[in-house]
């Protein structure tokens, strides 16, 4: 809902008038339960957690003249450009639209996806549905951590665990390198210790009520061990959530008043990457809406329509690059992870402008 | 102790079903579950068939039953307000080998009266199912087969019981049996039961429960299979149940259109063995490997149903895999000559009222409400009970928000406006739905409890949206602290509670 909070304030600035459908009880979707930082650094110039950075675009949407219907579901996009919602106050209701914007986000891969073997025990989470019970919930979801999947929010619940004095065991991740953003890997496992073990991944889950364990395979070497934890966590993909174009799409091709933005479009590597463009596809769509023009390149319904997004190259637009070569240094103070290299004048290459760029 | 006339024992489909059958006698009735739920043993993870009945030899209890059940099935779901995908299915196979035994079953099921078979051509099963690989050889099509959720089946037959007064308690492992008088006294949980006959529906453990009371000449070898389910994107591809009849020995490939618009893809057929590897690789260590019911899928397993599906159906799109597992068959056998035996097993005792069911398999899902019948009909005999004119064989489907037409579905969220607040994102499951499983017995206590009623967590993110709230909602309900709240009963916590490593 990020990306929809700013896609309606780029709607909303050219005065069409504008609802926003949001399923949980505030606005800011999956910002709420990032209570890291790094968020805001090229946007606002300054480094906000994920709450804060959802609630300064709460506040500008709530002075803004924009209908708001939170607790609500979109259920069915029509080919008359209605959107059905419904809520325990909204109750069933079709929106009329001229334009719409989908700015659902993306979904978790569960394990069920993967080739594991073994159980199927209470105490195995996703990274985000795991940040969100400890985050929003306030829950404590156990003791001893193995995380599967280094993607970044993998590593981000990595730390928090490490933070809150869990024991966070290993992150394991099948392939050669690391699968989230090397700022990742700096600021949330070699700060804390935590072993990235590549070319490793779980083979079985064992247990009966809880998981008591993983059997964890060396793709390298050959061989598995038992490694005992009360907690897996598996952060193994995204996948952009687009379900409500099912039914058009079913229909034929993509109609031109349908606009996709943030992470239902592609999985971006940062919030601000996904404010500038949802801010211009709001802008866009306000266009359509009010003079029934689209402005070229607006339409990234092709890529929904191919579905070229698998989750393996979602993963990629997570950044998959290791360390840097020589000559460069990777700097962590933002998710970016910008490169920068030292030059006679200075360091080049970082996004915040910043003199030099934190090393971790 | 609490004294009834009939206590069935074990909550799976049979005895769930024989508790329903004995509703429909002047019988105060009782049934007996091990654990915090109903259908948490081996009923929940099977192929979810409605066999027709060409499959299994003339002349047994098995192929009986079987045809009569599979022709009824539509009318008896709709009774129970169960969904019943009576979609057919299409036996395949790649050869001459295949071919000879798709004959054999032709004739063997017109031994057996079914009816609605046919022999399809390559071209016939093509025009079926296109998306079978096109070396397919020929094919066998069924008309009077389907599929079931093997959960919802079930725990509408509990429901009906329960509405009918049969008393169900869960928690409430057997772990005794003496005779007294002409009966029998059941230590079962923390209670003690008195009853006058006993129908033991135990499963996996239904030899060892018959044997508190005399030595049962059954006893039970289990095996075990592997599944793949697909997501919903994946519906379409394929309509009918196919059964592949490989051309070298072995178990061929089973896919299923569920009811609830997945592929279901499996089983395979290997050894049950309990979690050896994980107790060997875990021995030193405090904790415990898998249990003794769901011994967890094998990757060879999973990996030979991968292979196969390259075989009959290439284009299958596994990559919407969202999950798998395992079930366990009770195949019995006898225990004087260790032979398998290719029936169901009715074990009765000649001097009291103890029935019971030993290792029944498949078609054990088809014929649950037929064993049900005949089972509770001996017992009803035996102990004399007339009819009861009060049984109500109906029972109201749970409102099944996202099937409503427009117009029904805003009327109803304007009568309770928690059918409006949709909770599992994938299966558009409604808030109205999850407090319903709750509050209608036999209601959901936990997690998997709401899954297997509401079809909550099925869905293409497993629960990882949705269970938060409904564990807040089931502690709600049940005014407890969500801590308390298990995934599927005991030792099963999702927050703070396990033990500390």
């Amino acid at each position: 809902m990020a990306a929809a909070l700013c896609a309606a304030r780029g709607s909303g600035a050219h005065a069409a008038s504008v609802a926003i459908v949001e399923r949980a009880p505030a606005l800011g979707g999956i910002l709420n339960q990032c209570t890291h930082k790094g968020f805001g650094l090229t946007y606002f110039g300054e480094e906000l957690t994920g709450i804060d950075y959802a609630r300064r675009f709460a506040r500008l949407v709530d002075t803004a003249d924009i209908d708001v219907f939170t607790d609500t579901s979109a259920i069915d996009i029509g080919g008359d450009r209605t959107v059905a919602v419904s809520g325990a106050t909204a109750g069933l209701l079709r929106l009329q639209a001229k334009a719409v914007i989908l700015a659902t986000g993306c979904r978790e891969r569960p394990i069920g996806a993967l080739p594991v073997a073994g159980t199927r025990p209470s105490g195995v989470f996703t990274a985000g549905s795991a940040q969100k019970m400890m985050n929003i919930g306030g829950y404590d979801i156990g003791n001893r951590f193995v995380i599967l999947g280094s993607g970044d929010v993998g590593m981000i619940v990595a730390r928090h665990l490490a933070q809150s004095g869990k024991e966070v065991i290993a992150v394991l991740e099948i392939s050669q390198d690391c699968g989230g953003l090397p700022s990742n890997r700096i600021n949330c496992l070699e700060r804390y210790n935590i072993p990235l073990l590549t070319r490793t991944t779980v083979s079985k889950v064992h247990g009966a009520g809880r998981v008591c364990g993983v059997t964890v395979a060396d793709l390298a070497q050959g061989g598995s061990r038992f490694i005992e934890c009360d907690t897996l966590i598996t952060s193994v993909g995204l996948v952009p959530e687009r379900d409500l174009l099912d039914g058009l799409l079913s229909e034929g091709p993509l109609p031109d008043w349908l606009f996709l933005c943030g992470n239902a479009c592609f999985v971006h590597d940062t919030a601000d990457d996904t404010t500038f463009e949802s801010e211009r596809t709001g802008s866009l769509a306000a266009d359509f809406a009010l003079h029934g023009v689209r402005m070229p390149g607006a339409n990234h319904g092709d890529r929904a329509r191919s579905d070229s997004f698998s989750p393996a190259e979602a993963l990629a637009h997570g950044g998959t690059a290791g360390l840097s070569e020589s000559g460069e240094v990777v700097c962590c103070a933002c998710p970016k992870s910008c490169r920068a290299v030292l030059t006679s004048g200075g360091w080049q290459g970082l996004c915040c402008g910043r003199d030099s760029p934190d090393i971790g | 102790m609490k004294e009834y006339d009939a206590v069935v024992i074990g909550g799976g489909l049979l005895g769930c079903f024989a508790a329903r059958g004995l509703a429909g006698y002047r019988l105060k009735t009782a049934l007996l579950e091990r654990r915090e739920d109903l259908c948490t043993g081996i009923s929940r993870a099977n192929t979810a068939i409605v066999y027709s009945g060409y499959d299994t030899k003339p002349g047994t209890l098995k192929t009986e039953l079987c045809v009569r059940a599979a022709r009824g099935f539509a009318l008896f779901c709709e009774e129970l307000g169960v969904r019943y995908n009576m979609c057919g299915s299409l036996m395949v196979c790649f050869g001459e080998r295949g071919d000879a035994v798709i004959r054999d079953k032709i004739r063997q099921g017109s031994e057996n009266g079914v009816e609605g078979l046919s022999y399809l051509s390559r071209e016939d099963v093509l025009a079926l199912e296109p998306n079978i690989a096109p070396g397919v050889f020929s094919g066998l099509y069924s008309r009077d087969s389907g599929t079931v959720l093997p959960w919802e089946l079930c725990l509408a037959a509990a429901g009906n019981a329960a509405d009918n007064g049969v008393d169900i308690f869960r928690r409430a492992e057997v772990t005794n049996i003496s005779r007294e008088g002409e009966g029998f006294r059941i230590q079962a949980g923390s209670d003690e039961y008195y009853a006058r006959g006993i129908i033991n529906c135990g499963g996996l453990s239904a030899d060892k429960i018959h044997s508190m009371v005399i030595k049962s000449p059954i006893g039970i070898s289990p095996d075990a299979g592997d599944y793949i389910v697909l997501d919903t994107k994946a519906a379409g591809h394929i309509s009918h149940i196919i059964f592949h009849e490989p051309e070298h020995k072995g178990k061929g490939l089973t896919l299923v259109p569920t009811v609830g618009g997945n592929i279901l893809i499996g089983p395979t057929e290997r050894p049950y063995e309990q979690d050896a590897g994980g107790a060997r690789a875990a021995a030193g260590s405090k904790a415990k490997p898998g249990d003794d019911m769901f011994a967890g899928t094998s990757l060879d397993g999973l990996e030979a149903l991968r292979a196969q599906i390259l075989q009959v159906m290439p284009s299958l799109p596994v990559e919407h895999a969202i999950r798998t597992f395992d079930a366990t068959r009770p195949n019995p056998e006898d225990k004087a000559s260790q032979a398998s035996i290719n029936d169901f097993c009715i074990v009765e005792e000649n001097d009291s009222a103890l029935i019971s069911l030993i290792g029944v398999k498949t078609p054990g899902l088809t014929c649950a409400n037929e064993l049900g019948v005949h089972v509770s009909g001996k017992l009803a005999s035996r102990l004399g009970a007339a009819a009861n004119p009060g049984f109500r064989p109906r029972r109201d489907p749970p409102a099944r928000v996202r099937d409503l037409p427009f117009e029904q579905r805003e009327q109803l969220i304007r009568d309770n406006p928690d059918y409006g607040k949709i909770i599992c994102r994938c299966g558009g499951i409604t808030l109205g739905e999850v407090l319903d499983s709750i509050r209608r017995a036999p209601g959901a206590v936990t997690l998997d409890g709401i899954k297997r009623r509401a079809g909550t967590g099925l869905g293409r993110c497993q629960g990882g949206f949705c269970s938060q709230s409904i564990i807040e909602t089931l502690a709600g309900e049940l005014c407890c602290a969500p801590e308390d709240i298990t995934k599927d009963g005991e030792g099963s916590y999702l927050f703070s509670k396990m033990a500390t490593p």
